[in-house]
Protein backbone atom coordinates (compact mmCIF):
# COMPACT_ATOMS: atom_id res chain seq x y z
CA UNK A 1 0.00 0.00 0.00
CA UNK A 2 1.61 3.31 -1.11
CA UNK A 3 2.43 6.26 1.80
CA UNK A 4 0.01 8.40 0.02
CA UNK A 5 -2.77 5.76 0.44
CA UNK A 6 -2.53 5.07 3.65
CA UNK A 7 -2.27 8.65 4.42
CA UNK A 8 -5.64 9.19 3.15
CA UNK A 9 -7.02 5.77 4.73
CA UNK A 10 -5.87 7.38 8.16
CA UNK A 11 -7.61 10.77 7.39
CA UNK A 12 -10.84 9.40 6.20
CA UNK A 13 -11.04 6.95 9.51
CA UNK A 14 -9.64 9.95 11.41
CA UNK A 15 -12.82 12.07 10.10
CA UNK A 16 -15.44 9.11 10.84
CA UNK A 17 -14.23 8.60 14.68
CA UNK A 18 -14.33 12.77 15.11
CA UNK A 19 -17.84 12.65 13.12
CA UNK A 20 -18.72 9.89 15.88
CA UNK A 21 -18.23 11.62 18.95
CA UNK A 22 -19.50 14.98 17.73
CA UNK A 23 -23.52 15.64 19.20
CA UNK A 24 -26.32 15.69 16.87
CA UNK A 25 -28.77 16.55 18.81
CA UNK A 26 -31.45 16.79 15.89
CA UNK A 27 -30.58 13.21 15.51
CA UNK A 28 -30.64 12.15 18.83
CA UNK A 29 -33.97 13.75 19.92
CA UNK A 30 -36.94 11.77 20.18
CA UNK A 31 -38.92 11.52 17.23
CA UNK A 32 -42.54 13.17 17.86
CA UNK A 33 -45.29 10.67 17.81
CA UNK A 34 -48.79 11.02 18.79
CA UNK A 35 -49.86 9.16 22.26
CA UNK A 36 -53.35 10.17 21.35
CA UNK A 37 -55.13 8.67 17.89
CA UNK A 38 -58.72 8.72 18.02
CA UNK A 39 -60.28 12.45 19.67
CA UNK A 40 -63.83 12.66 20.14
CA UNK A 41 -65.77 14.76 17.96
CA UNK A 42 -67.34 18.19 18.81
CA UNK A 43 -70.63 18.27 20.82
CA UNK A 44 -74.03 18.04 18.39
CA UNK A 45 -75.53 19.80 20.62
CA UNK A 46 -75.12 23.12 23.10
CA UNK A 47 -77.13 21.90 25.88
CA UNK A 48 -79.19 18.82 27.57
CA UNK A 49 -82.13 19.63 25.87
CA UNK A 50 -82.23 20.98 22.32
CA UNK A 51 -85.87 22.32 23.05
CA UNK A 52 -88.19 20.03 24.99
CA UNK A 53 -86.44 16.73 23.92
CA UNK A 54 -83.29 15.48 25.52
CA UNK A 55 -80.10 15.44 23.86
CA UNK A 56 -77.43 13.08 24.17
CA UNK A 57 -75.07 15.78 25.73
CA UNK A 58 -74.38 14.60 29.59
CA UNK A 59 -72.76 17.20 31.84
CA UNK A 60 -68.92 16.63 32.53
CA UNK A 61 -68.17 14.78 35.73
CA UNK A 62 -68.37 16.88 38.92
CA UNK A 63 -70.37 19.43 36.75
CA UNK A 64 -74.14 20.62 38.25
CA UNK A 65 -75.88 21.75 35.15
CA UNK A 66 -79.10 23.89 35.90
CA UNK A 67 -82.00 24.60 33.76
CA UNK A 68 -84.94 26.99 33.88
CA UNK A 69 -87.64 25.73 31.12
CA UNK A 70 -90.51 28.47 30.17
CA UNK A 71 -93.25 28.36 27.85
CA UNK A 72 -96.17 30.52 27.26
CA UNK A 73 -99.75 30.51 25.94
CA UNK A 74 -99.98 31.14 22.04
CA UNK A 75 -99.05 33.99 20.21
CA UNK A 76 -102.24 34.06 18.19
CA UNK A 77 -103.92 35.55 21.16
CA UNK A 78 -102.56 38.42 20.29
CA UNK A 79 -101.43 41.72 21.80
CA UNK A 80 -104.36 41.43 23.63
CA UNK A 81 -102.90 38.46 25.37
CA UNK A 82 -99.54 39.97 24.77
CA UNK A 83 -98.54 37.17 22.35
CA UNK A 84 -99.39 34.58 25.04
CA UNK A 85 -97.36 35.56 28.07
CA UNK A 86 -100.50 36.95 29.66
CA UNK A 87 -101.44 33.60 29.52
CA UNK A 88 -98.84 32.55 32.04
CA UNK A 89 -95.95 29.78 31.95
CA UNK A 90 -95.48 26.35 32.56
CA UNK A 91 -92.21 26.37 34.02
CA UNK A 92 -89.46 23.50 34.47
CA UNK A 93 -86.74 23.52 36.83
CA UNK A 94 -84.19 21.15 36.69
CA UNK A 95 -80.63 19.85 38.02
CA UNK A 96 -78.53 17.32 36.70
CA UNK A 97 -75.58 16.46 37.93
CA UNK A 98 -72.50 14.50 36.35
CA UNK A 99 -71.41 11.85 37.94
CA UNK A 100 -68.91 11.11 35.41
CA UNK A 101 -68.20 12.38 32.24
CA UNK A 102 -70.89 10.03 30.92
CA UNK A 103 -73.27 8.96 33.37
CA UNK A 104 -75.36 12.26 34.98
CA UNK A 105 -78.83 11.65 37.30
CA UNK A 106 -81.18 14.67 37.06
CA UNK A 107 -84.30 16.06 38.87
CA UNK A 108 -86.88 18.94 37.58
CA UNK A 109 -90.55 20.52 38.31
CA UNK A 110 -92.65 21.60 36.27
CA UNK A 111 -96.11 23.69 36.41
CA UNK A 112 -98.24 21.53 34.71
CA UNK A 113 -99.99 19.05 36.81
CA UNK A 114 -96.59 19.69 39.36
CA UNK A 115 -95.10 16.75 37.91
CA UNK A 116 -91.78 15.70 39.62
CA UNK A 117 -89.30 13.79 37.35
CA UNK A 118 -86.27 11.86 38.47
CA UNK A 119 -83.85 11.10 35.59
CA UNK A 120 -80.84 8.85 34.35
CA UNK A 121 -78.30 9.17 31.20
CA UNK A 122 -75.50 7.25 29.98
CA UNK A 123 -73.42 7.62 27.10
CA UNK A 124 -72.77 4.50 25.60
CA UNK A 125 -70.67 5.64 22.66
CA UNK A 126 -69.33 8.76 21.78
CA UNK A 127 -68.32 10.10 18.21
CA UNK A 128 -64.78 10.08 16.93
CA UNK A 129 -63.06 12.55 14.57
CA UNK A 130 -61.88 9.26 13.20
CA UNK A 131 -64.04 6.64 11.36
CA UNK A 132 -64.00 4.73 14.13
CA UNK A 133 -67.17 5.42 16.22
CA UNK A 134 -68.83 7.40 13.75
CA UNK A 135 -71.95 8.32 16.30
CA UNK A 136 -72.66 8.99 19.45
CA UNK A 137 -75.39 6.77 21.44
CA UNK A 138 -77.22 7.46 24.85
CA UNK A 139 -79.60 5.48 26.90
CA UNK A 140 -82.05 7.91 29.35
CA UNK A 141 -84.90 6.60 31.93
CA UNK A 142 -87.11 8.82 34.01
CA UNK A 143 -90.04 9.22 36.09
CA UNK A 144 -92.41 11.56 36.45
CA UNK A 145 -94.51 11.95 39.94
CA UNK A 146 -97.55 13.94 39.17
CA UNK A 147 -98.05 16.15 42.90
CA UNK A 148 -101.21 17.33 42.94
CA UNK A 149 -103.22 17.34 45.58
CA UNK A 150 -106.94 17.03 46.53
CA UNK A 151 -107.25 14.34 43.16
CA UNK A 152 -107.74 11.48 45.78
CA UNK A 153 -104.95 9.60 43.63
CA UNK A 154 -102.53 6.90 45.08
CA UNK A 155 -98.81 6.90 44.70
CA UNK A 156 -99.03 4.48 42.39
CA UNK A 157 -101.92 6.57 40.03
CA UNK A 158 -99.19 9.91 39.67
CA UNK A 159 -96.39 7.83 38.18
CA UNK A 160 -95.30 8.07 34.33
CA UNK A 161 -92.30 6.32 33.29
CA UNK A 162 -89.76 7.35 30.02
CA UNK A 163 -87.11 5.56 28.21
CA UNK A 164 -85.25 6.64 25.03
CA UNK A 165 -82.10 5.78 23.31
CA UNK A 166 -80.40 8.35 21.46
CA UNK A 167 -78.49 8.27 18.34
CA UNK A 168 -76.38 11.75 17.40
CA UNK A 169 -73.84 12.81 15.27
CA UNK A 170 -72.01 15.97 14.36
CA UNK A 171 -71.34 16.88 10.09
CA UNK A 172 -68.76 19.77 10.74
CA UNK A 173 -71.78 22.73 11.94
CA UNK A 174 -74.68 20.23 12.10
CA UNK A 175 -76.11 18.03 14.48
CA UNK A 176 -78.40 15.31 14.04
CA UNK A 177 -80.21 12.93 16.89
CA UNK A 178 -83.12 10.69 16.35
CA UNK A 179 -84.41 9.15 19.51
CA UNK A 180 -87.06 6.64 19.43
CA UNK A 181 -88.67 6.69 22.60
CA UNK A 182 -91.25 4.88 24.87
CA UNK A 183 -93.44 6.14 27.81
CA UNK A 184 -95.99 4.45 29.95
CA UNK A 185 -98.69 6.45 32.31
CA UNK A 186 -100.04 3.97 35.37
CA UNK A 187 -103.01 6.16 35.04
CA UNK A 188 -104.72 7.40 31.81
CA UNK A 189 -108.30 8.64 31.36
CA UNK A 190 -110.85 7.59 28.69
CA UNK A 191 -109.69 6.48 25.48
CA UNK A 192 -105.90 7.47 26.49
CA UNK A 193 -103.58 5.51 25.75
CA UNK A 194 -100.86 3.80 28.70
CA UNK A 195 -98.85 3.25 26.16
CA UNK A 196 -96.68 5.78 23.75
CA UNK A 197 -94.08 5.53 21.47
CA UNK A 198 -92.42 8.26 19.14
CA UNK A 199 -89.74 8.97 17.25
CA UNK A 200 -87.61 12.48 18.33
CA UNK A 201 -85.58 14.38 15.46
CA UNK A 202 -83.47 16.91 16.07
CA UNK A 203 -81.14 18.86 13.92
CA UNK A 204 -78.92 21.89 15.35
CA UNK A 205 -77.21 24.31 12.94
CA UNK A 206 -74.25 26.20 14.18
CA UNK A 207 -74.35 29.99 12.28
CA UNK A 208 -70.76 30.54 14.38
CA UNK A 209 -69.18 29.78 17.72
CA UNK A 210 -72.07 31.99 19.70
CA UNK A 211 -75.00 31.16 17.86
CA UNK A 212 -77.01 28.36 16.28
CA UNK A 213 -80.55 27.49 14.65
CA UNK A 214 -82.04 24.02 16.67
CA UNK A 215 -85.23 22.90 15.32
CA UNK A 216 -87.61 19.29 16.57
CA UNK A 217 -90.18 17.06 15.64
CA UNK A 218 -91.72 14.53 17.72
CA UNK A 219 -94.62 11.96 15.63
CA UNK A 220 -96.33 9.74 17.79
CA UNK A 221 -96.25 6.37 16.42
CA UNK A 222 -99.00 3.88 16.47
CA UNK A 223 -102.06 4.43 18.76
CA UNK A 224 -101.81 8.26 20.36
CA UNK A 225 -104.25 10.02 22.99
CA UNK A 226 -107.58 11.00 21.23
CA UNK A 227 -106.88 15.03 20.10
CA UNK A 228 -103.37 14.84 20.28
CA UNK A 229 -100.82 15.88 17.63
CA UNK A 230 -96.93 16.31 17.16
CA UNK A 231 -95.10 18.39 18.16
CA UNK A 232 -92.79 20.62 16.58
CA UNK A 233 -90.49 23.51 17.73
CA UNK A 234 -87.83 25.87 16.75
CA UNK A 235 -84.90 27.87 18.27
CA UNK A 236 -82.60 30.43 17.99
CA UNK A 237 -79.90 29.23 20.88
CA UNK A 238 -77.07 31.70 22.67
CA UNK A 239 -73.96 29.94 23.67
CA UNK A 240 -72.22 32.81 25.68
CA UNK A 241 -69.51 30.20 27.14
CA UNK A 242 -71.49 30.37 30.56
CA UNK A 243 -75.21 29.72 29.82
CA UNK A 244 -76.93 28.86 26.82
CA UNK A 245 -80.01 30.58 25.99
CA UNK A 246 -82.36 29.15 23.84
CA UNK A 247 -85.79 31.49 22.43
CA UNK A 248 -87.81 29.42 20.57
CA UNK A 249 -91.57 28.66 19.40
CA UNK A 250 -92.94 25.70 19.99
CA UNK A 251 -96.38 23.78 19.64
CA UNK A 252 -96.37 22.07 22.98
CA UNK A 253 -96.49 23.78 26.26
CA UNK A 254 -95.39 20.70 28.06
CA UNK A 255 -91.99 19.73 28.50
CA UNK A 256 -90.89 16.40 29.54
CA UNK A 257 -91.24 13.78 26.37
CA UNK A 258 -93.47 11.79 27.70
CA UNK A 259 -96.11 14.66 28.40
CA UNK A 260 -95.12 16.18 25.40
CA UNK A 261 -96.57 12.70 23.71
CA UNK A 262 -99.51 12.38 25.49
CA UNK A 263 -100.79 16.28 25.86
CA UNK A 264 -99.51 18.03 22.62
CA UNK A 265 -102.96 19.33 20.54
CA UNK A 266 -101.46 22.03 18.60
CA UNK A 267 -100.20 22.30 15.14
CA UNK A 268 -97.17 24.27 14.53
CA UNK A 269 -97.52 24.73 11.15
CA UNK A 270 -101.07 25.90 11.16
CA UNK A 271 -100.02 28.97 13.25
CA UNK A 272 -100.44 27.32 17.26
CA UNK A 273 -97.61 27.86 18.16
CA UNK A 274 -96.14 29.77 21.55
CA UNK A 275 -92.94 31.40 22.40
CA UNK A 276 -90.27 30.00 25.30
CA UNK A 277 -87.45 30.58 26.35
CA UNK A 278 -84.42 28.42 28.18
CA UNK A 279 -81.56 28.63 30.28
CA UNK A 280 -79.00 26.35 30.72
CA UNK A 281 -75.76 26.74 33.42
CA UNK A 282 -73.14 24.36 34.18
CA UNK A 283 -71.43 25.15 37.62
CA UNK A 284 -68.24 22.72 38.07
CA UNK A 285 -68.29 21.77 41.99
CA UNK A 286 -65.44 19.95 41.99
CA UNK B 1 2.45 -3.72 12.71
CA UNK B 2 2.05 -0.40 10.95
CA UNK B 3 1.02 2.66 11.69
CA UNK B 4 -2.34 2.52 9.57
CA UNK B 5 -3.49 -0.78 11.52
CA UNK B 6 -2.49 0.37 14.77
CA UNK B 7 -4.28 3.48 14.27
CA UNK B 8 -7.43 1.40 12.36
CA UNK B 9 -7.50 -0.78 15.95
CA UNK B 10 -7.56 2.25 18.03
CA UNK B 11 -10.71 3.71 15.90
CA UNK B 12 -12.32 0.64 16.19
CA UNK B 13 -11.38 0.25 19.99
CA UNK B 14 -12.58 3.75 20.78
CA UNK B 15 -15.87 3.66 18.79
CA UNK B 16 -16.58 0.04 20.72
CA UNK B 17 -15.53 1.65 23.98
CA UNK B 18 -17.78 4.65 23.60
CA UNK B 19 -20.67 2.57 22.70
CA UNK B 20 -20.59 0.45 25.51
CA UNK B 21 -19.88 3.15 28.02
CA UNK B 22 -22.84 5.21 26.75
CA UNK B 23 -25.17 6.51 29.97
CA UNK B 24 -28.18 6.72 27.73
CA UNK B 25 -32.03 6.67 29.57
CA UNK B 26 -35.56 6.79 28.46
CA UNK B 27 -39.24 6.40 29.15
CA UNK B 28 -42.08 6.37 27.55
CA UNK B 29 -44.83 6.23 30.85
CA UNK B 30 -43.74 9.53 32.71
CA UNK B 31 -45.64 11.14 34.77
CA UNK B 32 -46.77 15.05 34.32
CA UNK B 33 -49.23 16.79 36.82
CA UNK B 34 -50.38 20.49 36.37
CA UNK B 35 -51.95 22.68 39.19
CA UNK B 36 -54.07 25.88 38.15
CA UNK B 37 -55.48 28.60 40.16
CA UNK B 38 -58.70 29.99 39.94
CA UNK B 39 -60.30 31.99 43.05
CA UNK B 40 -61.14 29.68 45.69
CA UNK B 41 -60.61 26.98 43.56
CA UNK B 42 -57.48 24.89 41.93
CA UNK B 43 -57.33 21.82 39.29
CA UNK B 44 -55.22 19.04 38.11
CA UNK B 45 -54.56 17.54 35.15
CA UNK B 46 -52.51 14.75 35.11
CA UNK B 47 -50.52 12.29 32.30
CA UNK B 48 -48.78 9.52 32.42
CA UNK B 49 -47.65 9.35 28.70
CA UNK B 50 -44.37 11.68 29.62
CA UNK B 51 -41.78 10.62 26.97
CA UNK B 52 -38.21 11.38 27.28
CA UNK B 53 -34.37 10.54 27.04
CA UNK B 54 -31.21 11.68 29.23
CA UNK B 55 -28.39 10.81 27.35
CA UNK B 56 -25.19 11.44 29.40
CA UNK B 57 -22.48 11.07 26.51
CA UNK B 58 -24.59 13.64 24.24
CA UNK B 59 -25.36 15.61 27.52
CA UNK B 60 -29.21 15.51 25.97
CA UNK B 61 -32.11 15.80 28.11
CA UNK B 62 -34.96 15.78 25.81
CA UNK B 63 -38.81 15.16 26.64
CA UNK B 64 -41.84 15.84 25.50
CA UNK B 65 -46.07 15.16 25.68
CA UNK B 66 -48.99 14.36 23.85
CA UNK B 67 -51.29 17.36 24.91
CA UNK B 68 -54.18 15.53 24.57
CA UNK B 69 -53.37 12.76 26.99
CA UNK B 70 -53.66 15.53 29.89
CA UNK B 71 -56.68 14.63 31.60
CA UNK B 72 -58.28 17.06 34.32
CA UNK B 73 -61.39 14.24 34.98
CA UNK B 74 -64.00 17.28 33.45
CA UNK B 75 -64.50 16.71 29.90
CA UNK B 76 -65.82 20.32 29.54
CA UNK B 77 -62.68 21.54 31.37
CA UNK B 78 -60.29 18.97 29.13
CA UNK B 79 -62.00 19.95 25.63
CA UNK B 80 -61.89 23.96 26.72
CA UNK B 81 -58.11 23.28 27.67
CA UNK B 82 -57.06 21.58 24.35
CA UNK B 83 -58.85 24.30 21.99
CA UNK B 84 -57.26 26.94 24.47
CA UNK B 85 -54.12 25.25 23.84
CA UNK B 86 -54.80 24.44 19.73
CA UNK B 87 -53.67 21.07 20.09
CA UNK B 88 -54.76 20.37 16.47
CA UNK B 89 -51.96 22.80 15.33
CA UNK B 90 -49.59 22.73 18.59
CA UNK B 91 -50.05 18.69 19.88
CA UNK B 92 -46.64 18.51 21.92
CA UNK B 93 -45.39 20.63 25.18
CA UNK B 94 -41.67 19.40 24.75
CA UNK B 95 -38.28 20.41 25.93
CA UNK B 96 -35.08 20.13 25.14
CA UNK B 97 -31.95 21.04 26.66
CA UNK B 98 -28.80 19.65 28.40
CA UNK B 99 -27.87 19.41 32.18
CA UNK B 100 -25.46 22.39 33.38
CA UNK B 101 -24.80 20.94 36.79
CA UNK B 102 -22.54 17.95 37.59
CA UNK B 103 -23.70 14.30 38.01
CA UNK B 104 -22.17 11.40 39.64
CA UNK B 105 -22.45 8.64 37.74
CA UNK B 106 -21.12 6.64 40.73
CA UNK B 107 -23.85 7.39 43.12
CA UNK B 108 -26.92 6.00 43.91
CA UNK B 109 -27.68 8.60 46.14
CA UNK B 110 -30.27 11.28 44.84
CA UNK B 111 -28.55 14.31 43.41
CA UNK B 112 -30.14 17.88 42.85
CA UNK B 113 -29.39 19.03 39.27
CA UNK B 114 -29.93 21.44 36.85
CA UNK B 115 -31.18 21.27 33.66
CA UNK B 116 -31.36 24.27 30.94
CA UNK B 117 -32.93 24.60 27.27
CA UNK B 118 -35.96 25.11 25.21
CA UNK B 119 -39.32 24.96 26.28
CA UNK B 120 -42.14 24.76 23.68
CA UNK B 121 -45.89 24.98 24.25
CA UNK B 122 -48.95 26.57 21.82
CA UNK B 123 -46.16 27.19 19.52
CA UNK B 124 -43.98 29.38 21.29
CA UNK B 125 -40.50 28.59 22.61
CA UNK B 126 -38.71 29.88 25.84
CA UNK B 127 -35.18 29.24 27.49
CA UNK B 128 -36.09 28.11 30.61
CA UNK B 129 -33.84 26.31 33.79
CA UNK B 130 -35.35 23.66 35.57
CA UNK B 131 -33.88 22.65 39.00
CA UNK B 132 -34.84 18.75 39.69
CA UNK B 133 -33.31 15.43 41.17
CA UNK B 134 -31.94 12.60 39.70
CA UNK B 135 -31.28 8.70 41.35
CA UNK B 136 -29.26 6.63 39.09
CA UNK B 137 -29.79 2.84 40.82
CA UNK B 138 -28.29 0.29 38.90
CA UNK B 139 -30.20 0.44 34.75
CA UNK B 140 -33.06 3.36 36.50
CA UNK B 141 -32.66 6.24 36.05
CA UNK B 142 -35.05 8.50 38.68
CA UNK B 143 -36.78 11.90 37.79
CA UNK B 144 -37.78 14.67 39.93
CA UNK B 145 -38.05 18.02 38.44
CA UNK B 146 -40.87 20.58 38.86
CA UNK B 147 -41.12 24.54 37.51
CA UNK B 148 -43.38 27.36 37.33
CA UNK B 149 -44.40 29.00 33.60
CA UNK B 150 -46.61 31.68 32.74
CA UNK B 151 -48.85 30.61 30.51
CA UNK B 152 -48.97 34.53 29.19
CA UNK B 153 -45.24 33.82 27.83
CA UNK B 154 -46.74 31.14 25.71
CA UNK B 155 -49.06 33.47 24.12
CA UNK B 156 -51.96 31.21 25.79
CA UNK B 157 -54.45 33.62 27.16
CA UNK B 158 -55.68 32.23 30.66
CA UNK B 159 -59.43 30.58 30.00
CA UNK B 160 -62.26 31.76 31.94
CA UNK B 161 -64.21 29.36 33.97
CA UNK B 162 -67.41 30.82 34.94
CA UNK B 163 -66.50 34.54 35.87
CA UNK B 164 -63.37 33.91 37.07
CA UNK B 165 -60.08 33.30 34.99
CA UNK B 166 -57.53 31.01 35.12
CA UNK B 167 -54.23 32.09 37.30
CA UNK B 168 -51.77 32.84 34.58
CA UNK B 169 -49.05 31.00 36.92
CA UNK B 170 -49.14 27.19 36.43
CA UNK B 171 -47.00 24.74 38.62
CA UNK B 172 -45.87 21.63 36.27
CA UNK B 173 -44.32 18.60 38.22
CA UNK B 174 -42.81 15.95 36.25
CA UNK B 175 -41.52 12.30 37.71
CA UNK B 176 -40.31 9.51 35.49
CA UNK B 177 -38.21 6.32 36.17
CA UNK B 178 -35.83 5.78 32.85
CA UNK B 179 -34.75 2.61 31.87
CA UNK B 180 -30.91 2.50 30.50
CA UNK B 181 -31.27 1.81 27.05
CA UNK B 182 -29.89 -1.04 24.68
CA UNK B 183 -27.07 -0.15 22.56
Amino acid sequence: MSIIVKQLALKILAAVFLFSLAPEVSDAQLKRERSVTSVLAEPAFSATKNIGISTIINPSGGDLHYSILHTFGLVDGGIDRFYGLDDGANTRLGLIYGVTDRFSIGVGRMTFRKVVDISAKVNLMQQTKDAGRPVSIALKGATGISTVSGQGLDFNERLSYFTSVMFARKFNTVGIQLTPMYSYFNRVLGEDEQHLFGLGMLLQVDLNERLNLSWEYLPVLGNRNPGTDDAMALSLNIDTGGHVFQIFFASSQWHNEQYIMANNSDRFWEGDFRFGFNIHRVFGLF
Amino acid sequence: MTTFKRAAILIIFLLISSSVNAQSFMTEEGDVEFTSSVPLHTFTGTSSQLKGLIDFDENLVDFYIDLQTLDTGNGRRDRDMYSTLNVEDHPFAEFTGKLTSDFNQDSDSAQKVTVEGEFTVHGVTREISVDGELTLNGDVLKLRAGWIINITDYNIEPPGILFYKVDEEMDIKIEAELQKTEE
